[in-house]
């Protein structure tokens, strides 16, 4: 009797035992608190609010997924503590952050073989040597950059062009492919102009209205591009303003104001007014997890999650064919993945030599206080025949 | 008659015994003990506590030279991340073509010329003014990188990989242990340096200028040429240790020598004890200790306590680097080597009182 | 020709915040031999305080902005009671590090309230757009950036001539000692200081969060640019504080202006105001109107 009873035991415990799910680890390093922790902060969010939605609904079955978000400060010595401790750990896919990051890590990222998912959308992350394991979620910021050029050529033949970009690597990144893309369209590009932390941009922008520069386009953070659109606005300048993905968003608005009226801007995430699928899914998980408005409106929120997603689709992908999730599997997952997702306006494909997931990109021009999309998603041929000369 | 193994009296009899570092037997045999107990530490570690270990030692060669030019001879110095700096960027530059140890002493050299060309204004400016001048010497720095397509222009310049050290390959699994060696190595070496300095002419005068530059000059000694000296020197330590940085992290980026990290250096001096040598290995240990533990507990803070909108978790590691340094300098200005100095002088009497 | 007067209007405007941010640095010098690293977060503290109070609960911007300043000055003279006062007599280095230090602890409990990252704008109340004349344009908040720096040097030039708080704090700069023993009490004047650091700091938050928003780190990077100023107007001069600030500001646009075009890549504005600072330390280490310290043996 008393044997029977044991039995029962163990057989609860055996069931209890199989029943939970394989935990796997998804890591993430950026910067909570220190430089570009404005944009950081709103992407650890999207990656903790996506991964609970996943636990929630059990979108893997089978699978227990702890992200951890951790903050970096933006200092590299803690991203490559932060990322060795995931590779020893046995992560199968790692989240990065910064461009000085990211390009610091790659040589590593290479040796060890662990997918890396970046929300630096440099292009030098994905250029030869060792970029075999780094993935891009959407288009580079060469591309990004490009495409916007596109469109200016299109709506403006002939158009002088003035690049306003951040002091660093991250704002440096498509000023080679820019000037060769412009050859190309047939428009100027006057000047490259690094953006000093100044609370006043007049000397910049007078010297760009002597040149006759039409348009100005910026690589750099929300804040300063609001500072110089404002100055531009007060002095009564013709100049017309495009930025890419970090230049713009409903930051930019906020900041902004009327100012930015009119203002172009690149990306591939779904704005939250926007009806569809997409939107509303930001929408509803945002509302779900307490997130305040600002962080559901803020462009970063969405980007954290399809890096996210990128990387937990990638795991389901390997689950599915009934493979061990490590790291090499995964990556053999990503690099097959052809993803139909509703947070980005195009699907997620990679190859061995397509490490950029979503091509497709959007111009949408602020009218009236939201950004409103003035094309179809397309990608940008140029960007193709000006950096792989293809 | 003078006991061999602990210090109960002054029994010199000579000028060599007068100036040995480690008079008894007791510290001959805990220095033996100590420097074995490194060189069988990774034996007991694993990989990811080697990486600290290997940045605590890093930093601690930094900070040693740190504590030349701040400590030794009172110049107070907020740009000393980009001597740093100075030294991985001529590491990255020649690695591809000299094997590492040629690599150190080149970028020490190069960064102690530097050091020279930012110390030649001590020879007008002192104190708070002088301070402010290694901050302009911090910037500039960084926006000459930022500025300078050979050096990527603040990118990364990836250090040779795949090296082999006596038929020894060094990859991803030994690394650490591998730079923690050389680390350690090239440490003792200019650690041993620095506790001799003080002994030297030149050392005793850094001091001499420190405490009163016009009576250290009426006594003969060249104050301006003293300072340009001291900043090349801990210039020097910074670069060797900017190109051990530079082979440990496997890239130089500019982000690690920014002035967060002049400013961290200061801390790490200042908490450690500022002119000791067991304070700028102290210092460095304890400060990123702290932030490693600090992380830690805020995850645990994050599952308890997490409100919309903001990250109480993150907040608590500036919080906690911040009250070291203040409370540190409020509670034992004379940092952790103080503690150090206690506690070795209760066991050096022992068993006896006093 | 109308090119080189906007740059040197927008710099002379840029150059008041400038001032105004190194008026309160200058003063807690002048008082008590403390260089203050933490000065770009009083500025920021009363930059939130001021945007907390006027969104959360809804006041208006003016009296939240009075608010602001009082309570930046609460701040700044308890910091100086509790953090400051052990360390007189202390070495200049365990000075400096202390407001480092502090620095890191303001960043932290910063990071605490939901201001620590993201951008914020306050709510607008200056209008839109700006002053033009004869070409040259100015905006609101600029005007308002020189209009403060006025006002808080008059001031600030009346406390210090005619008040006897005011004559005690430059007893006390003068020689603490003999000003001990005629009976003014130096700790007061130290954490007065302090208070008053505090206002001009919060005075400088608010101008530069109407002018480009408010991020903390773009308002402790007010605190940086707060150096080259006072070396260049002298580490304990009010009027030096002012001129200097109002050159930097000038060289910055001039470089901006002027060199960027011929320097690939530009943003000479913001290493510029540095390269002056070490000319000038070669040349007058005390700045344009600091006291020179005569050393004895």
């Amino acid at each position: 009797m008393k044997n029977k009873w044991t039995l029962w035991a163990l057989a609860a415990v055996l069931v209890m035992g199989f029943a939970t799910a394989e935990k796997v680890h998804i890591m993430w390093s950026g910067a909570i608190t220190g430089p570009t922790s404005d944009a950081g902060k709103y992407y650890a969010q999207g990656i903790e609010d996506y991964c609970s939605w996943v636990n929630d609904t059990g979108y893997v079955s089978g699978i227990e997924f702890v992200c951890e978000t951790r903050d970096d400060q933006y200092n590299n010595a803690n991203t490559l503590r932060n990322f060795e401790e995931a590779v020893d750990r046995g992560d199968p896919v790692f989240l990065g952050y910064s461009t000085g990051g990211t390009l610091q890590l790659k040589p590593l990222v290479q040796e060890v073989g662990l997918p890396f998912i970046p929300a630096s959308y440099h292009i030098g992350n994905i250029d030869p040597p060792d970029n075999d394991y780094i993935f891009l979620p959407i288009a580079s910021y060469s591309e990004q950059v490009i495409a916007v050029l596109e469109y200016i050529a299109k709506v403006s033949p002939g158009a002088k062009v003035a690049l306003a970009i951040h002091p660093s690597p991250f704002g440096r990144a498509p000023v080679k492919d820019a000037k060769k893309a412009a050859g190309e369209l047939g428009i100027e590009i006057v000047e490259v102009q690094e953006m000093a932390k100044g609370l006043d941009y007049t000397a910049t922008l007078k010297r760009f209205e002597k040149k006759g520069v039409q348009y100005i386009v910026y690589q750099n953070v929300a804040g300063p591009v609001a500072n110089m659109i404002k100055d531009a606005g007060r002095l009564g300048l013709k100049i017309k303003h495009a930025g890419a993905h970090y230049a713009g968003g409903p930051d930019l608005l906020r900041l902004a104001g009327d100012a930015a009226e009119g203002f172009l801007w690149v990306t591939a995430y779904y704005m939250p007014h926007e009806q569809g699928a997409g939107a509303k899914f930001v929408k509803d998980l945002g509302a779900k997890y307490g997130r305040p408005a600002d962080a559901i409106e803020s462009v970063h929120y969405p980007s954290g999650m399809l890096a996210a997603a990128i990387a937990i689709e990638a795991i389901k992908e390997a689950k599915n064919a009934g493979k061990k999730i490590n790291a090499e599997n995964v990556y053999q997952a990503l690099l097959k993945m052809n993803w139909q997702n509703k947070l980005a306006v195009g699907p997620v494909t990679y190859s061995k030599k397509d490490h950029v997931g979503v091509d497709k990109l959007r111009v949408l021009e602020a009218r009236g206080g939201t950004f409103v999309p003035v094309t179809e998603p397309f990608s940008s041929a140029l960007f193709r025949k000006v950096h792989y000369g293809e | 008659m003078r006991n061999p193994w602990t210090r109960t009296g002054n029994y010199k009899t000579s000028y060599a015994q007068d100036t040995t570092i480690f008079a008894t037997y007791s510290e001959q045999a805990s220095l033996a003990v100590f420097l074995i107990g490194m060189l069988v530490l990774p034996r007991f570690l694993v990989r990811g506590d080697m990486q600290i270990l290997d940045l605590i030692l890093i930093y601690a060669l930094a900070v040693l030279g740190l504590n030349i030019i701040t400590g030794y001879a009172g110049l107070i110095n907020i740009g000393h991340a980009a001597f740093m700096g100075v030294g991985a960027y001529t590491a990255a530059l020649v690695a591809p073509h000299l094997p590492f140890w040629a690599v150190l002493p080149v970028s020490g050299l190069v960064a102690a010329a530097a050091g020279a060309v930012v110390g030649i204004p001590a020879l007008r400016i002192k104190h708070l003014y002088l301070a402010i001048a290694t901050l302009a010497f911090q910037l500039i720095f960084e926006w000459a990188v930022g500025h300078s397509p050979a050096l990527e222009q603040g990118g990364a310049m990836a250090m040779p990989r795949g090296m082999v050290f006596f038929g020894y390959k060094i990859a991803f699994k030994n690394h650490h242990y591998f730079w923690y060696y050389v680390s350690f190595t090239v440490l003792v070496l200019m650690a041993f340096g620095f506790r001799n300095l003080l002994r030297t002419r030149f050392g005793r005068s850094l001091v001499a200028v420190r405490d009163n530059d016009r009576a250290a000059d009426a006594m003969g000694m060249d104050p301006g040429k003293t300072k340009v000296f001291a900043f090349a020197l801990g210039a020097f330590y910074a670069g060797v240790a900017g190109a051990l940085y530079a082979y440990w992290s496997r890239a130089v980026v500019i982000e690690d020598y920014s002035l967060m990290i002049s400013i961290k250096f200061l801390a790490m001096a200042i908490v450690g004890g500022l002119g000791t040598l067991v304070g700028s290995f102290l210092g460095p240990a304890f400060l990123e200790l702290l932030d490693i533990n600090m992380e830690t507990f805020s995850y645990a803070i994050k599952e308890i306590y997490n409100p919309p909108g903001v990250d109480v978790g993150s907040a608590i590691r500036p919080l906690a680097f911040g009250l070291a340094i203040v409370l540190f300098l409020i509670f034992e200005p004379r940092g952790l080597a103080n503690w150090w100095r206690l506690l070795r002088s209760y066991f050096r009497n022992w068993p006896f009182k006093y | 020709m109308s090119y080189f007067f906007q740059l040197l209007v927008s710099g002379i405007v840029v150059g008041s915040v400038y001032a105004l941010a190194a008026l309160g640095f200058v003063l807690i010098y002048k008082a008590s031999r403390v260089i203050n690293f933490a000065h770009g977060h009083f500025i920021a503290i009363g930059a939130f305080t001021a945007y907390a109070l006027s969104t959360s609960l809804g006041l208006s911007v003016w009296i939240a902005a009075v608010l602001a300043l009082a309570f930046t000055a609460i701040v700044g003279y308890f910091t100086e009671r509790i953090f400051l006062k052990p360390l007189v007599g202390q070495p200049i280095i365990s000075v400096i590090m202390v407001t480092i230090g502090l620095a890191s602890v303001f960043g932290g409990l910063i990071h605490m309230t939901p201001y620590g990252s993201g951008n914020f704008s306050l709510p607008g109340f200056l209008p839109e757009g700006g002053v033009n004349f004869a070409g040259i344009s100015v905006s609101y908040p600029q005007l308002l950036a020189v209009v403060f720096t006025g006002v808080f040097l008059a001031a600030f030039g009346w406390f210090f001539q005619r008040s006897t708080v005011g004559i005690a704090m430059r007893a006390v700069a003068d020689d603490q000692m003999a000003s001990m023993s005629l009976g003014v009490s130096v700790e007061k004047v130290f954490a007065l200081a302090w208070a008053a650091a505090g206002i001009t700091a919060a005075a400088a938050g608010l101008i530069v969060g109407a002018i480009s928003g408010l991020n903390l780190e773009g308002l402790v990077g007010i605190g940086l640019k707060v150096f080259p100023v006072v070396i260049l107007g002298g580490l304990d001069s009010i009027p030096g504080a002012v001129v200097g600030g109002i050159i930097i500001g000038i060289l910055e646009n001039m470089a901006a202006g002027y060199l960027d075009a011929y320097i690939p890549g530009g943003g000479t504005g913001d290493v510029f105001p540095f390269l002056v600072l070490l000319l000038v330390l070669w040349f007058k280490p005390h700045g344009l109107f600091g006291t020179e310290e005569i050393e004895r043996v």
